[in-house]
């Protein structure tokens, strides 16, 4: 299957050659998934398919086309390519688009990174469809309260092969194997509040089936009787599982396209220190065994160790060839692969275990967020306003569950306002986000 | 037929393989999606692409469970392995397959494009992008970077189903959007416009970009003027058009019958029960002409039709898919949609509005002491069973005794979809659909709309500082 993916990414380059792109970078990819799921403990779903498309990217008399297609067929591809060609002439030249220098493009062998179980075909439908019935029957029937469950098996492949007209190649292959639990309940009022489990794993025999369903179970049963608290300054402990929430308005600001387009309330930061000494957001590529780990990027950049936030400093953007161009800067990268968070320097893993019981103890009392509900933030200011769900706590034990509530402020003073790190991020996560704790935050509420 | 290279006799023997471990119906979705876009910034259109998609995604269902596959190859060998493997669903020695007779079926057209975008290059949608950067430009000297996009889809489906349905449309839908950044005293602020409709290049007129030109404008720099209210509960005035948003998040998704029949909707048992004011009347309409929710059928063969989800108060209707239509004992409702043939219908919104009342804007907004008025959002989300629903405020203004007095934004605000529906005290008469690129992301992305009168809430949830 990759020799086939490599052939259709070496026949494109060769075509775009012919039609007169000055250079050009082709990326194939092939996707193979497959889920069951199963609903009240009946199977409900099968899903299965396998998916592939070619990406191209054409430079011609210094203009710039971005074209796909999952029609890879030699004769329609040619066509393709000869009008993507033509289509590129047509629009506006542009002296920045031009790709990636050499001497940044990765040229290593292709590294195992620990992403690809070579068992991923050998598992047999039986055995998927047992997964997810595993998950539902630690559910079903369990709580007279429980009135749905949904559980899922999925897993799948994903095949990536990269070239440029210049020599470049980059090749990787990922499995994920999942299950996950979605669970409602019966509150008072008709209320049904849902809750969510999963777990994942890119080694099949990694993955822990046992205690999603459970878990799932528990988190909507916990959920029943919320109340709204009234409007005022809280500590707020944030769940590793959705604490990436307050991390993406600070990486979408400092991306390059956002810094060249003054759409960023980070631009003209760099090398100033807008947060505290001792935070630091750091990118850990090379890892592994982890998902977000990679060896290159998009554009074939070689991915390497750096803190983008170092003692609070900001000290990188993320910036691909073109962003970076605009800006006089040098590409680093196109955006972050294997990110976390400490306020002591270490990844996590390499300090003692700072987790969720001993953050709610320390903090005392507070709200406890393990889900949000909408809300965004305003990219020039870093103004943010989300609706949350989770629990009131006090002296650091879970009292009750909250509703219809609302946190606000501004993303910088937010982080600012960090007093704890965990060093428990959910594994199976692209960005390893550890439990945080900020204090004396707005929510609005009665 | 051609496109996609099969014959009737083809489609009768994947159905049959589909139906051969017992499945009570199967259907096969046949596309060929071409789109392109164009890119403005730095005052050149010096950015632009085009993607095809091309597959077959065949369903079958056995009562209530499905059993889905794809494949981008359409060859026989291949189609017969996707109908084999979603057969599987099924687990019964016996098939219940009849040969249907082929009926081809023609819908009522609910949109044309007359100028065709196959037709149009890069070259010539590069003025039209020229014009909007120029207008904004010029309208405000404190506009630092526009941000401009023009793109546009043409999808072709075949379709054809065990009961011998076969249908075909040809899909355009076309947008324009474009993001506005001006600086003032070191401030930064950005807003965003865009419109979107079915149609061809037809659609880009002079007035239409003066139009979003003005509106980006006025959007942008509302925002130098703006702060944040204090929170809390308060009576919310929502404003005319895409105040749309809180019906698709508050009742919408709640409506969807699939919620609804499995039990984790919190309109569950409320079919036919008085919800909110005999004032309220909501609809989910797929008729409307060029609109951007429009589908002359729905992904499962049906007709689209205008259906009252709330008439004179009453829950009168979900909306419906073929699954939930047979598990109600009633009629689907067209609301069987999906985002392409890699995934399975679902039942989906469409363009989703509240009819217009008898009240006065102006009386609303008179009849509040302290709230606020909102009428530009970004984006909002739902939780189905609990029924909190929120929804992002750009900009709006606090009301203060009955007057709009100081401009807000970037709030949050949130609420509970019954108590929010049964909280609206007064209906406009100004019922409006907004005609931006709305997309609703239930497990797949689907184009939709919405529309509202002004209408006032007496309690939500605001975020504030």
């Amino acid at each position: 299957m990759t020799n086939n993916i490599k052939e259709i990414v070496n026949i494109a380059l060769e075509m775009a050659k012919e039609a007169g792109c000055t250079a050009s970078r082709a990326g194939a990819e092939i996707s193979v998934q497959s889920s069951f799921t199963v609903r009240n403990n009946i199977l409900d779903r099968l899903q299965s398919s396998t998916g592939s498309t070619l990406f191209l990217q054409l430079f011609t008399e210094g203009r710039y086309g971005y074209f796909s297609t999952n029609r890879t067929e030699s004769d329609e591809l040619s066509v393709f390519i000869k009008n993507a060609t033509e289509a590129t002439r047509l629009i506006a030249p542009d002296s920045d688009r031009v790709l990636t220098p050499r001497e940044l493009l990765y040229s290593g062998d292709n590294i195992d990174l620990g992403q690809y179980d070579n068992s991923f075909y050998s598992i047999s439908p039986q055995e998927k469809r047992e997964a997810a019935f595993r998950c539902s029957e630690e559910i079903f029937e369990k709580d007279s309260r429980i009135i749905s469950s949904n559980c899922e098996y999925g897993d799948s492949l994903e095949l990536y092969y990269m070239a440029d007209s210049e020599g470049f190649t980059g090749e990787s292959a990922q499995t994920t194997f999942s299950v996950s639990a979605e669970c409602s309940a019966r509150d008072k009022g008709g209320a049904r509040p849902e809750a969510w489990w999963y777990e994942s794993s890119m080694y099949y025999s990694d993955l822990n089936i046992s205690g999603c369903g459970d878990r799932a179970m528990q988190r909507a049963l916990s959920r029943l009787g919320s109340k709204k608290l009234k409007s005022g300054k809280y500590n707020m402990v944030l769940e590793n599982s959705v604490a990436s929430r307050v991390v993406s308005p600070i990486i979408s600001a400092l991306n390059g396209a956002s810094i060249h387009q003054n759409n960023s309330f980070l631009a003209g930061k760099l090398g100033e220190r807008l947060f505290p000494e001792n935070l630091h957001f750091m990118d850990r590529p090379h890892l592994y065994g982890y998902e977000g780990s990679r060896m290159f990027d998009s554009e074939g950049i070689a991915t390497r160790s750096m803190n983008i936030i170092d003692g609070g400093i900001i000290t990188n953007y993320y910036l691909n060839t073109y962003n970076a161009r605009k800006l006089n800067m040098s590409p680093t990268i196109e955006g972050p692969s294997l990110l976390s968070i400490s306020l002591n320097g270490t990844f996590p893993g390499e300090s003692p275990k700072v987790g969720l019981d001993q953050i709610l103890k320390e903090t005392g009392k507070g709200i406890f967020i393990t889900g949000f509900n909408g809300g965004n933030s305003n990219s020039s200011s870093g103004d943010f306003s989300f609706g949350v769900q989770g629990f009131y706590f006090e002296n650091g034990a879970i009292l009750h569950p909250i509703k219809e509530m609302i946190v606000t402020g501004n993303i910088v003073e937010l982080w600012n306002s960090i007093k704890i790190a965990g060093d428990d991020p959910k594994r199976g996560s692209r960005w390893l986000i550890p439990t945080l704790m900020f204090e004396s935050i707005t929510f609005n509420g009665i | 037929m051609s496109m996609f290279g099969v014959t009737t006799d083809d489609l009768k023997k994947l159905v049959k393989v589909a139906l051969s471990k017992g499945g009570n119906y199967a259907d096969i979705y046949f596309e060929h999606s071409i789109s392109n876009e164009i890119n403005l910034r730095d005052s050149e259109a010096n950015g632009a692409g085009t993607h095809i998609d091309y597959g077959v995604g065949i369903r079958v269902l056995d009562g209530e469970s499905t059993g889905y596959a794809y494949t981008e190859i359409t060859t026989m060998e291949e189609m017969l392995k996707a109908a084999s493997t979603a057969a599987a669903i099924a687990n019964s020695s016996k098939s219940f397959y009849a040969e249907p007779s082929v009926s081809v079926t023609d819908f009522p057209e609910r949109y044309k494009s007359l100028i065709p975008w196959t037709g149009i290059g890069f070259s010539e949608r590069v003025p039209a992008l020229a014009e909007l950067d120029e207008t904004i430009f010029k309208s405000d000297k404190r506009v630092v970077k526009v941000l401009a996009k023009i793109s546009d889809s043409n999808t072709k489906i075949l379709f054809f189903n065990s009961e011998g349905t076969l249908a075909a449309d040809e899909r355009p839908m076309a947008s324009i959007a474009v993001t506005c950044i001006m600086q003032n005293n070191g401030r930064t602020e950005n807003g965003s416009s865009s419109r979107s409709f079915r149609m061809g290049y037809e659609m880009i007129t002079k007035e239409l970009i003066k139009e979003i030109a003005e509106e980006v404008v006025n959007k942008t720099s509302i925002q130098f003027e703006a702060g944040r209210p204090s929170g809390g509960e308060m009576p919310v005035v929502m404003g005319a058009g895409s105040s749309g948003i809180l019906l698709h998040e508050a009742i919408g998704h709640a409506f969807e019958a699939d919620f609804n029949r499995m039990g984790t909707s919190i309109f569950s048992d409320k079919l036919g029960k008085k919800i909110c004011s005999e004032d309220i009347s909501v609809v989910d309409d797929g008729t409307i002409y060029s609109n951007r929710g429009s589908i002359t059928f729905d992904d499962e063969g049906i007709i689209s039709q205008k259906t009252y989800m709330v008439k004179d108060g009453v829950l009168n209707s979900y909306l419906h898919d073929r699954i939930s239509a047979e598990y109600y004992k009633t009629e689907p409702t067209g609301n069987g949609r999906r985002e392409s043939f890699r995934f399975m219908p679902l039942p989906r919104m469409r363009t989703t509005y509240m009819e217009s009342g008898k009240s006065k804007e102006t009386d609303l907004i008179a009849s509040v002491k302290k709230g606020i008025f909102v009428d530009n959002f970004s984006n909002g989300q739902v939780q189905i069973g609990a029924g909190d629903f929120t929804f992002f405020v750009k900009s709006g203004y606090l009301i203060e005794n009955g007057r709009l007095t100081r401009p807000v934004k970037d709030i949050n605000i949130i609420g509970n979809g019954p108590e929010a529906l049964a909280d609206i005290v007064g209906v406009a008469d100004n019922s409006v659909i907004d005609n931006g690129t709305w997309t609703c992301g239930k497990e797949q992305y689907c184009a939709v709309s919405c529309g509202m009168p002004s209408v006032l809430v007496n309690k939500l949830t605001v975020g504030g500082v």
